[in-house]
């Protein structure tokens, strides 16, 4: 998450230039390049030469790829072609890029759209003409719909590896070594994290699978290129979400042109989810960051009452730091008339571990349940000799939990986070569809109800903070270490 | 496959969901009620819909509108089913 206080104040300037002074019919086209030279913008800077110019680009085409590649097709041809408009967009964006790396020639102060001094721009140039021919010609070609299915399936895949190495330690590290021994570098200081940090990566390739997934069950909208890149790279949720739909935010787009840039409540609300957003991440959540729970913190605890207050603060430092982004995201989203959706609905308040996750990173948990948990539970239901219920859904949740784990990085600490949660999803559903007609009957008691409903609070957000220790501290030892504190064992 | 009208499409989806996830079948489940918001059903249950739907009626629901916005209550269901019913 690299949002920070200039970079915000910059986007909101923009967004009431954007809402106030800029002509109606350029709206689409200001989000898409602002959109491009912010993939290069928020970008890191990384110790691999021209790695920071690299990676950006890579997503850059990536999703041009991936938009080629989902292009319709019926019998054996594609059935929307490439038109005039988008081989604009593509022409736009290699002089945008080579444009970019133009500001080479710059004194280095005034490098500001790039991470680091670009590379050339001429070799830039002559090595993304090729790129983009490539990338028509392989993406465009003509093929029937059950081979465009099998391709977009090798493409999810290759989009899985990546994400696998790349969340992986031992395989982070090999590469950026790989890396560092091309360019001539220490191979020894390999490091992912100043070497490989690709912005947005885990957020763009949720987009594009939900993408690819979409055409191959034929729900895809025909979309044109410059909509659906600046969908996959739409500048306020690039970094960490929320992760939207395509569907939904091609509705936004095309309404733009007839947004009424001076609405002064989509102004006010807009900014008032800023300034709230910011009171959230950098006010509270930084305060709550000096003693919330880390390696160095648990070291601290002297009694289990502190190592509790440690786990109590990391749990809302989590919830306002993250909540607090998205306050931030979805503001800005508003100020150029994009309604990006909620990803948390007060997820501390509910009394149920299922109510939770419908109310924390609501855009990832519904993004898993649409492509994981409901295909795969739906495809076991239909077998002829299918397991019980009972089965089905502890597969189901297992799977699931353990991939929102692990999307949070490849560790045997998350693993165990999303088995943790998949237990306690599988234990309440046992409960509840056990007791659901007590539990409506129940209903019309309102004195025992609301007891019941705290009680169910105080259980849930409980096992949702004992989860957070595995999903705070990098090692078991630590884990366990802090485990035993927590009742009162090990000083 | 037989004609349904919507009549028929309702009470069977009312019959289903009653006996199935509300476990209940005297549950006198109303047409407008939040199913799903009023915690009688959830992400699995709206899977087993949906398997239901493709066997009873031969329609397609895609995994992205299995949603509680798309899906709440017995309206918006049975409005659901009928948009894709041959």
């Amino acid at each position: 998450m690299t949002f920070n206080l200039t970079l915000i104040a910059i986007f909101t300037v923009g967004g009431f230039i954007y809402s106030l002074i800029l002509p109606k019919s350029w709206r689409k086209w200001t989000l898409f390049i602002a959109s491009l030279l912010a993939v290069y913008a928020l970008q890191p800077p990384l110790l691999i030469r021209d790695m920071d110019f690299i990676l950006p680009t890579i997503t850059i085409f990536v999703a041009v790829f991936v938009w080629i590649a989902t292009l319709p097709r019926t019998d054996n041809r594609l059935r929307m072609t490439i038109q005039w408009r988008d081989l604009f967009t593509m022409a736009i964006l290699i002089l945008l890029i080579t444009g970019l790396a133009m500001t080479r020639h710059l004194p280095s102060e005034w490098q500001l759209l790039t991470a680091s001094r670009p590379p050339d721009p001429f070799t830039i140039f002559l090595a993304l003409l090729p790129i983009a021919l490539l990338i028509i010609l392989l993406g465009g070609a003509q093929i029937n719909q059950p081979r465009q299915r099998l391709a977009l399936s090798f493409i999810i895949l290759i989009i899985i590896g990546v994400f696998i190495i790349l969340k992986t330690e031992s395989f982070a590290i090999g590469l950026s070594g790989w890396l560092r021994e091309q360019t001539g570098r220490d191979a020894s200081l390999a490091n992912p994290l100043t070497d490989l940090n690709w912005l947005g990566f885990s957020y763009v390739a949720f987009r594009l699978i939900h993408v690819l997934r979409d055409r191959q069950t034929g729900k895809l909208p025909d979309v044109s290129l410059r909509d659906m890149l600046t969908y996959i790279i739409f500048f306020p949720s690039l970094t960490a979400g929320p992760i939207d739909r395509i569907e939904r935010f091609q509705e936004d787009l095309s309404a733009l042109p007839d947004m009424n840039g001076r609405d002064p409540s989509r102004i006010v609300v807009g900014s008032t989810r800023i300034v709230i957003g910011i009171f959230k991440k950098f006010v509270i959540a930084d305060s709550l960051a000096l003693f919330s729970l880390s390696i160095t913190n648990a070291e601290q605890a002297t009694n289990a009452g502190g190592m509790w207050i440690l786990l109590y603060a990391y749990a809302f430092r989590l919830f306002f730091d993250f909540s607090g982004y998205t306050d931030i995201a979805i503001g800005i989203g508003m100020l150029f008339g994009v309604q990006l959706p909620e990803n948390f609905n007060r997820p501390y308040l509910k009394n149920s571990i299922t109510a939770f996750w419908q109310a924390w990173h609501i855009t990832l948990s519904n993004w898993v349940r649409f492509y994981i948990f409901s295909p795969l539970t739906r495809t076991m239901l239909r077998w002829k000799r299918k397991p019980s219920s009972d089965v089905i859904v502890g597969i189901g949740l297992v799977a699931t939990m353990v991939i929102i784990g692990l999307w949070h990085g490849i560790s045997l600490t998350f693993l165990v986070w999303g088995l943790w949660h998949a237990t306690g999803l599988f234990i309440h559903k046992m409960w509840s569809d056990r007791t659901r007609k007590w539990y409506n009957q129940f209903k019309k008691k309102q004195g025992q109800l609301r007891l019941w409903n705290w009680a169910g609070i105080f259980i849930t957000f409980h096992f949702v903070v004992m989860g957070w220790v595995w999903f705070a501290l990098p090692d078991l030892n630590t884990v366990f270490s802090v485990l035993g504190k927590l009742a009162g064992v090990g000083f | 496959m037989i004609e349904m009208d919507e009549k028929t499409i309702r009470e069977k989806i009312r019959a289903y969901i009653t006996a199935d996830f509300i476990r209940d079948p005297d549950y006198p489940l109303a047409d407008e009620e939040g199913i799903i918001t009023g915690g009688m059903m959830d992400s699995f249950a709206l899977a087993e819909l949906a398997v239901f739907v493709e066997n009873a009626f031969n329609v397609y629901i895609p995994d992205p509108d299995l949603t509680v916005a798309k899906m709440d209550t017995l309206n918006q269901i049975v409005a659901r089913v009928m948009r894709d019913m041959k």
